[in-house]
């Protein structure tokens, strides 16, 4: 039933449809009734999505869903009609494969990230950048790859609230660790990524030498060890939001958090309950993916990533929701004000590691495996 | 009645029990009407401001309706699969029939992971995913153990000699099953449509498999609200639901107890 | 035409459900045991990553313990329930039962969502201990086993108690009445004379929430801080973060026989026609 699908017949017959549907010979619900039966309603809004070139970016929600709405997206239908549109539903990397696989491509660019980018890559489920359309100059080091482009910028980073902790704010990860003069919940990520670089520096390892460190089974073993320490005080957070969340609902007093999201949160929590530092951070690039076949076409989407390079938009977009900019270029233009809050910005970039994606590529999945094993009871 | 403490035991202890299953029902109410931004009890007045929220969200709207006729759709589809499916059980009544019905109740054993899994593995070679059918479909076979139970205890209850009777007066067996059989188990059917209904209507794990971005179910729509932010307009929702329920619960009773 | 017999045409209304149930439900699940053989490589190579793994290990210990514990907690409170429920008879009878029914009404996602407006830090019940000075500090209701717990008894109790109820309706009081009349006091007739006819009933009860919870998802994906990781959250995590389809197969597989286990093993104590088929 699955390679021998006869999708002219199909075709056939949806067109079949859609002119009943029109002369209202048939009903709305039994059209589409008729067009799931034959398993191409997706198929199908993909094409008309594709006539009217709608781009459907997608990213993980929220009120950054918005502002990407607001920054990239407006300005570039502003300069060439065409509609961009963001969908915060969240582009996992299962999500993604799954819709390529089941040749229901309704998005066509993704907030992806250097990990999944890979995966994806290595699944055969994104479509190569193309970079005489998209510059390379105009990202940093070690955002670009075959299959995926820095977007923005951001950090792992110490997050905490002072309030909680009657005015004691953890300074590195040591503290972190300390229970006794910083009480309270701590919340980490459902994943090692960036999670792990922490747990090293609070043993003492300097910034450089982390995953110098990591390199080892016993460096991997004694940095799991010290999430075992600490699992009691630990609540784990799955998705940006959530680690947003535990910290709004005052769950967590201290977190190893995104920067976009401690962006966020300066605004939304109290005057003085809650403050980050970027000491020990570790900065990843955001990534652009584009799923195969995306109904809008390869080279539309490819030219909004390079509207997306725009210097100035960048800036903006540190300023609104605390992405990073991508950009080297863009680091002049960022107001002082901004600095401390931008993840590249030459003073944080110097008290932060980069995330290490080749450590990645060989043992995240092993290292996984041990931290999911020291966290649960 | 007399009292004892063996008594006071199981009265409170029953009553207390019953609290403790009540008690998170009840407590959207309150949250829903709160005038703050944030989850918490009302501070100066009551506010419907959550419920206007729900109200004039195309997407809590939208999500709700689909919700709704798909629930409507899985409750007819898995009403008229089922009962047809018990009454030939119930008129072979051999071993086979049995192993049939074992069969027809599996989706209630089967982790509702495991099965989405599956679901989607298949559907996906279907061209189901994000479909209004794939998810009808699942549903469907989801809710079809209800409808098999509740319609075969109502069959249970029926006099065969009655189906006899009618056989041996000359009724063909399609006869006897639309005018003699399917009137007397009318109330096991009712409660196989609605307990359809309310598997379709609550059904998460399968909707987050196989849908993407085209069917948006109330459900999935409240999972995502979790995720995204705890805000009041899901205890709107919730309170909602509850209402409906309570109204539900109250209805059965009063027609149990008039029955 | 010719003529079809009766049983032919018995099948005919049989087929059709049983047909699709086998097709597109039975079929797909049989599928995911093909796929933890073949995905990504054919052979057992999942099967022995998932033996070898520490944290397969952990979550599977973690899941059969919070079934079992929840299991334990709806009995103790379930018994009550339905022993109220079906020996005291009064008006308030009725409300007793609507009460049990209710929350069937409502979705298991609603039910949590209200745990976690209860439980949290700053949650209902911890602000109001502090109000009332129970409490300095906020006490760890949720994010935790204790949270996830609370709220699948809270989900898995209507399941404890019906078969306990319906096992209770059919037990005549004159054995009870006899020994009370011989000099027992209440709680021996209730120990020896009551309580073992009311085992069947425990035992279906005991079985439909331990089946249950051992699948179950939603509750501890919501409640549970990301550290109360059951089976079913693994697997979604497999498959969500890494595409781990055959990984998250082999461990399905190994939760469905787990699941197919234990019912083996019930069907010796409970009688699984009455407690499955013949429910309401």
């Amino acid at each position: 039933m699955t390679e021998t699908t006869d999708f002219e017949a199909k075709a056939d017959i949806a067109e079949i449809a859609v002119e009943r549907y029109k002369q209202g010979l048939l009903t709305r619900r039994g059209f589409i009734a008729a067009m799931g039966a034959l398993g191409i309603l997706p198929a199908l809004s993909g094409k008309t999505m594709a006539a009217t070139t709608e781009i459907i970016v997608v990213n993980w929600g929220g009120k950054a869903k918005d502002i990407l709405q607001e920054v990239m997206c407006d300005t570039y239908t502003k300069e060439t009609g065409i509609k961009v549109t963001v969908d915060g539903a969240g582009p996992s990397a299962g999500k993604i494969r799954a819709m390529v696989e089941s040749n229901a491509v309704v998005w066509d660019l993704c907030d992806s990230g250097a990990g999944s980018a890979l995966i994806l890559e290595k699944a055969g489920v994104t479509q190569p950048i193309d970079y005489s359309i998209v510059d390379k100059s105009k990202v940093l080091d070690g955002a670009v790859y075959n299959n995926g482009v820095g977007n923005y910028v951001y950090s792992y980073v110490l997050a905490s609230n002072p309030k909680l902790l009657g005015g004691n704010v953890p300074q590195s990860w040591e503290d972190v660790w300390n229970v006794k003069d910083f009480p309270g919940m701590r919340t980490f990520r459902k994943s090692v990524r960036g999670m792990l670089e922490s747990a090293t520096m609070s043993m003492g390892v300097a910034p450089k030498d982390v995953y110098e460190a990591l390199g080892t089974d016993d460096g991997i073993k004694a940095s799991i060890d010290r999430f075992r320490q600490l699992r009691e005080h630990v609540i784990v957070w799955g998705s940006g939001s959530d680690s947003q969340n535990l910290f709004l609902q005052e769950e967590v007093s201290i977190g190893n958090i995104w920067s976009t999201r401690a962006h966020l949160l300066k605004d939304q929590m109290e005057e003085g309950s809650f403050t980050v530092t970027f000491n020990g951070g570790v900065v990843a690039p955001g990534i652009w993916v584009v799923p195969k076949s995306n109904p809008a076409g390869t080279e539309e989407v490819m030219k909004f990533i390079a509207h997306a390079q725009t210097p100035e938009l960048q800036v903006k977009w540190l300023e609104m929701i605390g992405c990073g900019p991508a950009n080297p270029a863009a680091a002049a233009l960022v107001p002082d004000s901004m600095q401390k809050w931008n993840p590249s910005s030459p003073e944080n970039l110097a008290t932060q590691i980069m995330y290490n994606d080749t450590w990645y590529a060989k043992n995240q999945i092993s290292a996984e495996e041990l931290y999911v094993d020291a966290l649960i009871n | 009645m007399k009292t004892s403490p063996f008594r006071i035991f199981f009265n409170t202890g029953a009553w207390a029990v019953l609290a403790f299953l009540l008690l998170p029902l009840l407590v959207v109410i309150p949250i829903s009407l709160t005038d703050t931004s944030y989850i918490g009890l009302p501070k100066q007045h009551l506010s419907l401001q959550h419920y206007e929220n729900y109200f004039s969200s195309a997407e809590w709207l939208g999500a709700t309706w689909t919700s709704i006729w798909i629930g409507v759709a899985v409750a007819i589809a898995a009403t008229v699969l089922g009962t047809a499916f018990s009454i030939g059980c119930w008129l072979i009544s051999n071993r086979a029939s049995t192993i049939a019905r074992w069969v027809l109740i599996v989706p209630i054993l089967v982790p509702p992971v495991v099965q989405s899994l599956g679901f989607y593995r298949f559907w996906v070679k279907l061209d189901l995913i994000d479909t209004y059918f794939g998810v009808i479909l699942a549903h469907t076979l989801l809710a079809l153990p209800y409808v098999s139970i509740s319609v075969f205890t109502a069959l249970a209850n029926l006099d065969r000699r009655i189906t006899q009777a009618a056989r041996s007066l000359g009724a063909s067996v399609w006869q006897t099953v639309i005018s003699v059989i399917i009137p007397a188990i009318r109330p096991g059917m009712l409660t196989g449509g609605i307990f359809a209904f309310i598997v379709s209507f609550d059904e998460i794990v399968g909707v987050l498999f196989l849908t993407v971005r085209t069917v948006n179910t109330l459900p999935k729509q409240i999972w995502e609200g979790i995720q995204e932010s705890i805000d009041p307009t899901i205890a709107a929702v919730a309170t909602f639901l509850v209402v409906l329920s309570l109204i539900a619960t109250a209805a059965v009773s009063l027609r149990k107890k008039t029955a | 035409m010719p003529r079809l017999n009766d049983q032919t045409r018995y099948w005919m209304l049989v087929l059709p459900a049983l047909a699709i149930m086998v097709i597109f439900y039975i079929l797909p699940v049989l599928g995911i045991w093909e796929i933890s053989f073949t995905e990504p490589a054919t052979g057992f190579g999942n099967y022995v990553k998932m033996t070898e793994s520490n944290a397969v290990k952990t979550s599977f210990i973690l899941t059969f313990r919070v079934a079992a514990i929840t299991t334990v907690g709806c009995l103790l409170l379930g018994y009550i329930v339905a022993y109220a429920i079906s020996n005291f008879v009064s008006r308030l009878t009725p409300l007793m039962m609507a009460l049990v029914l209710l929350p069937f009404w409502v979705s298991v996602l609603i039910r949590s969502f209200s745990w976690i407006i209860l439980l949290g830090r700053s949650g209902l019940v911890n602000d109001t201990l502090r109000d009332i000075g129970l409490i300095s500090s906020p006490l760890r209701l949720m994010h935790n086993e204790l949270g996830v717990l609370i709220a699948m008894i809270h989900v898995m109790l209507p399941f404890a108690v019906l078969p306990m109820l319906a096992n209770m309706r059919g037990i005549s009081r004159s054995y009870t009445d006899a020994a009370r009349g011989l000099g027992a006091s209440e709680w021996t007739a209730f120990r020896s004379v009551y309580f073992p006819q009311t085992l069947p009933g425990v035992f279906s009860g005991a079985l439909l929430v331990f089946v249950l919870s051992l699948g179950f998802f939603v509750t501890p994906a919501l409640l549970g801080g990301g550290r109360v990781l059951m089976i079913s959250e693994y697997i979604t995590y497999q498959i969500q973060e890494f595409l781990a389809w055959g990984l998250g197969s082999a461990l399905s597989v190994a939760l469905l026989v787990a699941t197919a286990l234990v019912l083996l093993i019930a069907a010796r104590f409970v009688n699984l026609k009455s407690a499955l088929l013949e429910r309401n």
